[in-house]
Formats: structure tokens, C-alpha cells, sequence
């Protein structure tokens, strides 16, 4: 049996781990508290950006007469023969099942879509680590004067963009702005055939969910275009509830907000008003201009869910650790009064006997 | 004042501005336009530039509020301007230092443009941008 010294040394090693994890779990409950108030900010804009969008489509003349043929290419429908997964994963370890999650959704998918050339490019460094390597690197030579695309020489089926870095650690717009400009430029140069999106949606505490989605081709405007999600088990919620219960964090963030809610309404009714706009650039023009934005406001809106899904997974898993170093010291504290007191116990043995022998 | 305009300047991280105004200027796409209670509904885009809210709830009479906005559009109805951008700053907040690398950032790739229509194109969008940042920051310091 272990020696009273060996334990309580233990005991004091599992006190300083739980000290971590305590902090870990406050630091990402007050991150995850900022990360949601930057989602929740951002609807505004990416709503009223679908609705000027629903409503140009009514006057903009998308399809040719004549033809039948769609004008705009982003909206363009191929068969779907490349396939571009943009995976957004988390840059850092410590929560939980997240990025496995996120990868297990991707590798469904790849699987699935086994017979399609399948380009993947990573947003957060787990994602990127973890596809470099199991896939190859895409390969492409310079551009030429007359291609002025890179050519490109496929070797494998699946194979890894060289993604952005060091997105994730200071969000900002314009960064995945380049990102989604990059997507649209493979998309209308016909080098790829369709985009999909693997992140973690973000609803709140308990409601998230991984979800593959899809964003080019654009088809419809105003629901985002859900392939299929993977719903967290009723377990998990419980865990993540009791975990921003303890940390302070509401589970309803956006219950009870009748402004905000005024504010989304009106939001959606943004460029939809009954009346004849006079429009300064062609409808066409604008409604051209504007599509790429919608593309970019998804990512952007995916991305935001995302960091604030990856801070309540860090949260909900060192809440458990936490719980779980505090049974670890309860248990160890137990057996280490166990063997004082036998070590007490059979020192007084010892004496009453040496007593009784004399 | 019954006559008195709605101004919202939204961007992608938050609602920037939520006021009542006189009038507010707007740099669209092919020039400035400004306008007062009352426009005819009109939907357009704004280029690079300042958009300007004179008199304001926080200024009082007489106060002008400026942003520097780039690349979005704008919706104007007779009692609302609703103004989406995705960049948006106040001119103390612009970094001219920025502005000034965007600036040759621009020139360089309008130098290696060749004959892309479509990179001119995005140069001179660069390079508009980088022009307008700094002249509402220099404005600013007069």
C-alpha cells in the first residue's frame, strides 16, 4: 500500500491540475460570453444583406427570356463532379469532442462523396493539421500569361488547399472576405462545381449542432442550405447545461430581447419595402454585386458560430474535468486517511503488545 | 422635429450608428448624394468614401458626424437610410499608416495587372479605398 507521504503528494498535484482547469473553464465562459455577443451583432447585417438580396431577385431578370439560361454564374448549377469542403475547426485542443466532431462530419462526407474529386481547405490550425496529414497537398504551377489561372495536377482524389492561417485567432472581416473571394474565383472559373461548408452551429449553450451546409451553388436565398447534421446526445447537453450554469453563462441568450427582436424584423424587411426603388446602378448590377457579399456574410456568419461553439466546448469539457479532479481528491483523500489510520492502528498494536509482553 | 430622417450604418461585427439625423450624405457609386426627410425610395450602391450625418442626436444643430465606408449599399426611404458597409470607421480610428501600405498595395497590383480587365478593376477598387481612408483622416486633423 501506498505511503501517506506518495498520496497526499498526489492529492496535491490533482489540486493544482483542478486549479487549471477551473481557470481554463472561467476564461472560456467569459470568451464564449464576447463570442456570442459577436454573433448575435452580426445577424443584422447578414440578414438584411439576404433580404436586399430576396428582393433584387424579383426584379433583377436572373434568367435570360430569350434562353432560360441563368446570367449570374455564382447561381450556375453543374453537376457536381469537384467539390470544394471548407472545414472549420477550432486552432487550439482542450474542448472536448468539438474538433473531432467536426473532422468525423468531414470524413462522413468524404466518404460518401467518394467518387468526386474533393478539394478541402481548413479554417482553424486543428483542421489544417489534421487534413495535411492524411491527404496531399494539392500541387499547382505557376500562372502563365496566357491561362492566368495556376494549373493545376491532380494526384489524388482528395487533396488539401493551402488554407489561410491564423484566421481564427483575431477575426476579422476582411480576412474571410479573402477567403471566400478565393472560393468564388474557383467556382466561376468552373475549377470547382460546388462548395460546402463543415462547421459547428451555434444556437446556444445546449443547442449546437455540426453541420455540413452548402454555399455555392446559391439556390436558395433566404435558408441556409443544411446537407445534414450530427446532434449532440441529450447527455451531452446536460453536461454543457450544468456547465454554464456553474460558469454563469445563460443558456438563452437571446430570450427576452424584444429590441433585438424589433431590430431582426426590421432587418428582414430591409430593401423589401412595396414601393418602386429608383435604382442607381441597373438592378442586374447590383444584384451581382451583391451576391459574393452573401457568400462572404455566410462564411463569416459559420466562422463567428463556430469560435463560439469551440469556447463552450472548451468550457463544458473542463467543467467536467474539473468535477472529475474534485472526485479524483475525495477518493485519494479517503484512502490516504485509510492508511494513516492503519498505520496508527498497527502502531498501538504494536506498543499494547510489547506492553502486555513485558 | 417631425422631419426627421432614420439613419442606421450596419456592418458585418455591429450596428454602428442608430439615429435621427437632418440629412446624411452618402457616397454612392457614382457620386455623392445627400439626402433629407422626405427622398423617393432609392436603393443603391456606395463606393469608397464619407458618409456624413448632419445634425445629429449627439452633436445637436449644426454637427456633423462623419465614417469612412467602403464597398456596400444603401437604402433610402423617405423617413430611413439604412446604410450597409463593410468597412466602417470614424476618422480618428482610420490608421493612415495602413491606409498608406493599401495605397501602394494598390498601385503595386495595378502595376501587375496586365491586361486583366477584371484585376484593373479590383486595383483601382484597392487603391480608391486606400485614397478615401486617408483623405477623411487628413480632413479629420485640420
Amino acid at each position: 500500500m501506498a505511503n501517506v507521504l506518495d498520496l497526499r503528494r498526489r492529492i496535491r498535484s490533482v489540486r493544482n491540475t483542478r486549479q487549471i482547469t477551473k481557470a481554463m473553464k472561467m476564461v472560456s465562459a467569459a470568451k464564449l460570453r464576447r463570442a456570442q455577443e459577436r454573433a448575435v451583432s452580426a445577424r443584422p447585417y447578414a440578414s438584411m444583406l439576404a433580404s436586399v438580396l430576396e428582393s433584387l431577385k424579383r426584379r433583377a431578370e436572373i434568367y435570360d427570356p430569350e434562353t432560360g439560361e441563368c446570367r449570374h454564374p455564382l447561381l450556375l448549377t453543374r453537376p457536381e463532379k469537384r467539390i470544394l469542403l471548407v472545414v472549420v475547426s477550432g486552432d487550439k485542443g482542450f474542448a472536448g469532442a468539438f474538433n473531432t466532431n467536426i473532422f468525423k462530419a468531414a470524413a462522413n462526407f468524404i466518404a460518401e462523396n467518394g467518387d468526386k474529386e474533393i478539394d478541402i481547405e481548413a479554417i482553424g490550425r486543428k483542421g489544417r493539421d489534421l487534413f495535411r496529414r492524411r491527404y496531399p497537398a494539392a500541387q499547382f504551377s505557376e500562372a502563365t500569361e496566357e491561362t492566368q489561372r495556376p494549373e493545376r495536377t491532380r494526384a489524388s482524389q482528395v487533396e488539401v488547399l493551402a488554407g489561410p492561417t491564423g484566421v481564427l485567432e483575431k477575426i476579422h472581416y476582411d480576412t474571410i472576405r479573402d477567403v471566400s473571394d478565393e472560393i468564388i474565383a474557383l467556382y466561376t472559373h468552373e475549377e470547382i462545381d460546388a462548395a460546402y461548408l463543415v462547421y459547428n452551429e451555434f444556437k446556444s449553450v445546449i443547442q449546437q449542432r455540426v453541420v455540413v451546409e452548402r454555399v455555392l451553388p446559391i439556390l436558395s436565398l433566404t435558408v441556409h442550405e443544411v446537407e445534414r447534421a450530427e446532434e449532440p446526445t441529450l447527455e451531452e447537453r446536460e453536461r454543457a447545461a450544468e456547465a454554464a450554469l456553474s460558469a454563469g453563462v445563460s443558456l438563452y441568450p437571446h430570450e427576452a430581447e424584444a429590441a433585438e427582436k424589433q431590430l431582426e424584423d426590421e432587418a428582414k424587411n430591409f430593401g423589401t419595402a412595396e414601393v418602386d426603388y429608383i435604382y442607381e446602378q441597373p438592378p442586374q448590377e447590383i444584384f451581382a454585386d451583391v451576391l459574393p457579399r452573401y457568400v462572404t456574410s455566410q462564411i463569416y456568419h459559420a466562422t463567428l458560430e463556430s469560435i463560439a461553439a469551440e469556447h463552450a466546448a472548451r468550457m463544458t469539457a473542463m467543467d467536467s474535468a474539473t468535477n472529475n479532479a474534485s472526485d479524483m481528491i475525495d477518493s485519494l483523500t479517503l484512502t490516504m486517511n485509510r492508511v494513516r489510520q492503519a498505520a496508527i492502528t498497527k502502531e498501538i498494536i504494536e506498543i499494547v503488545s510489547g506492553a502486555a509482553a513485558i | 422635429m417631425a422631419d426627421q430622417l432614420k439613419v442606421r450604418l450596419v456592418t458585418p461585427d455591429r450596428i454602428l450608428v442608430d439615429q435621427t439625423v437632418e440629412a446624411v450624405e452618402v457616397p454612392g457609386k457614382n457620386g455623392y448624394f445627400e439626402v433629407l426627410y422626405g427622398a423617393a425610395p432609392l436603393l443603391s450602391e456606395i463606393g469608397a468614401g464619407e458618409v456624413r450625418l448632419h445634425g445629429g442626436e449627439a452633436g445637436g444643430q449644426g454637427s456633423v458626424q462623419r465614417y469612412s465606408v467602403a464597398r456596400g449599399f444603401v437604402e433610402v426611404l423617405p423617413d430611413r437610410v439604412t446604410i450597409l458597409a463593410e468597412t466602417a470607421q470614424k476618422p480618428e480610428e482610420i490608421d493612415s499608416g495602413a491606409a498608406q501600405e493599401q495605397l501602394q498595395h494598390g498601385q503595386k497590383l495595378w502595376n501587375e495587372a496586365g491586361e486583366d480587365p477584371d484585376k484593373y478593376a479590383h486595383a483601382n477598387e484597392v487603391m480608391a479605398e486606400a485614397e478615401a481612408k486617408l483623405e477623411s483622416a487628413g480632413a479629420g486633423k485640420h
